[in-house]
């Protein structure tokens, strides 16, 4: 069997900084497995860039970027967590750029802040529009200047623990078909979001699954405020692939049919640099109500017009965006406005975590996307998931290193790895009635309709069952593809399952919290409700197999709650 | 809506199972707007499970699926597939792995070979003392205008496409290949780094002046980097920090002469300095057939009637650079 002090699951930003961080103590076993390769993370796709409050551009604080982070997440983020993150945000950028990271810069030489949405400065360090790629390329850089230990296209199944200590995880190497034990002190889970489970319509990479919610989830470790998934206003019309919030912080206009800048109607002031909340449920608004375009497929759409900015800014500021609407919608936005409407894109929800990223298992840490810590709340902000996934995958880093420094391996059941064998073999045998296609499709409908950006109890009822129904049917999927040398069919039928789990828990969570908050919004709860639901949603599956859900009160230290207007 | 019917052929091989490759053709109906992955995946879906193939982001940013569309190295996820009928005027479009690495099974290549020797060629920044603040208190200040000498090969995202269409990667085992040898440059000219001169070095010990100079990898790279710019200019580092007694580099300083001395390149002259005698001597029966035919020119050449000016533009290049 394999043995590790601590083995990382993920490699995106925050994996690779929790290496970094557990690279720099002498004589630690670590490794990082990963699904694909570590450079094709999708933090590699974060185009506009990372918070921190500098002051390079206008005077800035600390505490002003953690006010507007607790206001931008309505409240429910976790406020302890969250001046911790905006405390460390200066350090943790300098340290980056001190590693290489290339980011964009001022006439003087300090590197450049521009405005994002819900920021009340300049505030988002950038790199062009490719900061998240860059990040990603620096710190795994910094991993090979560290040599760290990657097994790359490692696909981790299940989590293995005795109830209070983790003991490893079983994980299937995606090259040999091989289904390994892998022992570990600590396991750090970096697994990123699973906004991939609205299919259809997501700006996520493939692979964006929820492996790690659904693998805690099974291994009884719970999840929290599963139900906030933010839709990002700006997604390419066909595809869901992200129009950076850049684009809207260098200036550009959001349109309807009647060619009208309609954010004045939902936020006269901060107009298209309001949150991503209130932003997308204005573009949603507008098409309800008629006033957006329709194309021949059907998909309906508003316009965002960068032309007014000029040739020179959209080739120096946003040369990423031009491309991918050249070759994505046929547009090149110097000449025309770019067809977009709301795509889901980022889980503020995950696997419950204190701000080391501890779970309720000892060992057993989650950070990123894949966590919740909770410093987004109901709402993230631009820029502060960059943010997120480095300060605390460096922080459960940190802690993961001291923790293995004082605890001793415990036994591992290899049962286990046998199990996860009968579940693949058995995955194989299935009788082949329902197709994995129909499936995924099914379950993008059923989350798009009854829980995507506006919700009620009625369509959330049936959304609820229908997931149920599909997690059934998804027992007669069948593997066809009997090959173990890079089995593709054996990992999307296993990723199509862990996005069931999980989406089951979105629902959930969207029909017991009887309010709107951030992007959580119900027609039939229009408002907040801070009396009975200023608190964090948890859910965890009982040893029965049933789904239970509990709450814990939101940390409240400097900011009281206060309606939120822009 | 349009739509076509597509014949994809592609090459498939399991060198498990396999003991040969070869090709499977799937035809269906792509409507307008599709991409050659969404086509892949389509196919995955509704016809044949088991075509194995690489994709992860489809939006160009992680570099998973570099394959062959009709023998031409692109990312999958970023080629309309209407676009690639028009140009070859067809109905059928072959699908191929990348070249230059070993197949795993159908569109998949094992590039390990390739990062493993980026790896070696210590592709990360290496802080300078001098110029990187001790504490995080501080950053580091870098102008626009030094950030800009090597911002664009940052935007490498390693798809390792510019390695699979090299002719040298092919015959030279030990060349670095056009995506590590522009990343040793990116560090080579970074104000922070302290290896500076010493990446010049690495670079000729990964044989960077092989590159023939074919500008393949700048063709294909779907980040329109140009990789072999960053090799020339990492060659013109290795002059200047004094590496200059290798055939490249004489090569380079006989071109630099030969204009500073006339305006014009002396070719009789060029194999000398380029590598001396055993130049001549390698060249001899190819110049005694240019003198027969009438083509060479005599060794001493006049000036041209704008040399001055000539040397003046090589001299302000110079600067610029």
């Amino acid at each position: 069997m394999l043995q590790y002090d601590i083995l990382i699951v993920g490699a995106g930003g925050a994996g690779l900084y929790a290496a970094l961080e557990t690279s720099k103590r002498k004589g630690l076993k670590v490794a990082v497995i990963s699904k694909v390769f570590p450079t094709r993370s999708h933090t590699g796709a974060a185009q506009g860039g990372v918070n921190a409050a500098l002051g390079n551009v206008a005077p800035d604080s600390p505490e002003k970027h953690a006010y507007d982070t607790v206001k931008g997440s309505d409240f429910l983020a976790d406020q302890d967590a969250v001046e911790l993150m905006c405390e460390m945000a200066p350090k943790i950028i300098r340290e980056m750029e001190h590693m290489g990271l290339p980011f964009s810069r001022l006439e003087n030489g300090k590197i450049a802040q521009r405005p994002f949405g819900g920021a009340s400065f300049p505030r988002t360090c950038y790199s062009a529009d490719k900061t998240g790629h860059v990040m990603l390329q620096t710190l795994y850089e910094q991993c090979i200047k560290n040599n760290v230990t990657f097994l790359n296209e490692w696909f981790a199944l299940s989590l293995v623990h005795n109830g209070e200590r983790i003991a490893g995880v079983v994980a299937l190497d995606l090259r040999t078909g091989e289904i390994h034990g892998m022992r570990a002190k600590a396991v750090i889970l970096a697994t990123g979001g699973h906004a991939r489970i609205y299919w259809k319509r997501t700006s996520n990479a493939l692979g964006n699954t929820g492996d790690g919610p659904a693998m805690a989830l099974r291994a009884g470790v719970p999840l929290k405020d599963m139900e906030f998934v933010q839709f990002h206003p700006t997604g390419l019309r066909r595809t869901g692939i992200l129009v950076t919030e850049g684009a809207r912080g260098e200036g550009g206009y959001l349109i309807n049919k009647d060619g009208e800048r309609f954010m004045k109607r939902y936020a006269p002031e901060k107009m298209e640099l309001a949150p991503r909340d209130l932003v997308s449920r204005a573009i949603e608004t507008e098409i309800m109500e008629g006033r957006g375009f329709k194309d021949s497929e059907g998909n309906e759409f508003v316009y965002l017009d960068l032309r007014h900015l000029g040739k020179k800014k959209i080739l120096e500021r946003l040369p990423q965006i031009r491309e991918l609407a050249i070759d994505f919608e046929g547009v090149d936005p110097i000449e025309e406005p770019i067809p977009i409407r709301p795509t889901a894109h980022y889980s503020m929800g995950g696997i419950d975590t204190d701000i080391y990223g501890r779970t309720i298992i000892k060992g057993l840490y989650a950070a990123g996307e894949c966590g919740c810590v909770s410093v987004h709340g109901a709402n993230r902000l631009g820029g502060n998931s960059l943010l997120d996934i480095v300060v605390f995958g460096k922080l459960a880093g940190e802690d993961a290193a001291n923790f293995v420094a004082e605890n001793s391996f415990i036994p591992f059941d290899e049962s286990e790895v046998r199990k996860e064998e009968e579940k693949i073999k058995a995955l194989f045998d299935n009788d082949g009635k329902e197709r994995l296609v129909d499936l995924r499709n099914e379950l993008s409908d059923v989350m798009t309709y009854g829980a995507g950006i506006f919700r009620e109890e009625k369509k959330m009822k049936e959304a609820l069952e229908k997931v149920r129904e599909i997690k059934e049917r998804a027992k007669h999927i069948k593997v066809y593809d009997k090959d173990m040398t890079f089995n593709t069919n054996l990992q999307q039928t296993l990723e199509f399952l862990n996005m069931v789990e999980v989406a089951e828990t979105i629902v959930l969570g969207a029909l017991e919290r009887k309010e709107s908050r951030g992007a959580h919004s119900r027609t039939d709860y229009p408002k907040r409700d801070d009396e009975n639901f200023l608190k964090h949603s948890i859910i965890e599956r009982t040893p029965d197999g049933d789904l239970k859900i509990s709450w814990k009160p939101v940390k409240i230290t400097k900011f009281q709650p206060e309606e939120r207007k822009y | 809506m349009e739509s076509r019917k597509v014949i994809f052929r592609i090459k498939r091989f399991n060198p498990k199972k396999d003991e040969r490759p070869y090709y499977k053709e799937y035809e269906i109906d792509v409507p307008k707007g599709m991409t050659i992955l969404e086509a892949l995946q389509y196919i995955k879906d509704n016809i044949d499970p088991t075509l194995a193939f690489r994709a992860f982001c489809r939006s160009a940013i992680c570099g998973s699926c570099s394959v062959k569309i009709n023998g031409y190295p692109k990312l999958a996820c970023k080629t309309q597939v209407f676009n690639e009928l028009d140009v070859y005027n067809t109905n059928i479009l072959t699908i191929e792995p990348i070249d230059n690495m070993e197949v795993i099974r159908d569109l998949i290549v094992d590039w390990d070979s390739a990062i493993q020797k980026m790896e070696k060629m210590r592709p990360y920044l290496i802080p300078d003392p001098e110029v990187v603040p001790e504490t995080l208190d501080e950053e580091c200040k870098v102008y626009p205008h030094e950030l800009k000498k090597f911002d664009k090969f940052t935007d490498c995202i390693l798809c390792t496409t510019c390695y699979s269409a090299c002719g040298i990667v092919r015959v030279d085992s030990n060349y670095g290949g056009p995506f590590p040898l522009a990343r040793v440059y990116r560090f080579a000219v970074d104000p922070r780094d302290s290896l500076k001169k010493e990446r010049a070095k690495i670079g000729f010990s990964f044989d960077m002046w092989n590159c023939v100079r074919c500008n393949k990898c700048a063709d294909v790279c779907p980040k329109h980097i140009a990789p072999v710019d960053g090799i020339m200019k990492l060659r013109g580092l290795s002059i200047e920090i004094g590496l200059r007694n290798n055939p490249g580099a004489r090569h380079v300083m006989a071109f630099y002469k030969s204009l500073q001395e006339s305006g014009m390149l002396n070719e009789v002259l060029l194999p000398l300095r380029t590598k001396g005698i055993k130049g001549v001597l390698e060249n001899l029966s190819i110049g005694i057939k240019m003198i027969l035919k009438g083509k060479a020119h005599s060794p001493i050449m006049k000036p041209i009637k704008e040399h001055e000016t000539l040397k003046e533009v090589m001299k302000r290049a110079m600067e610029v650079e």
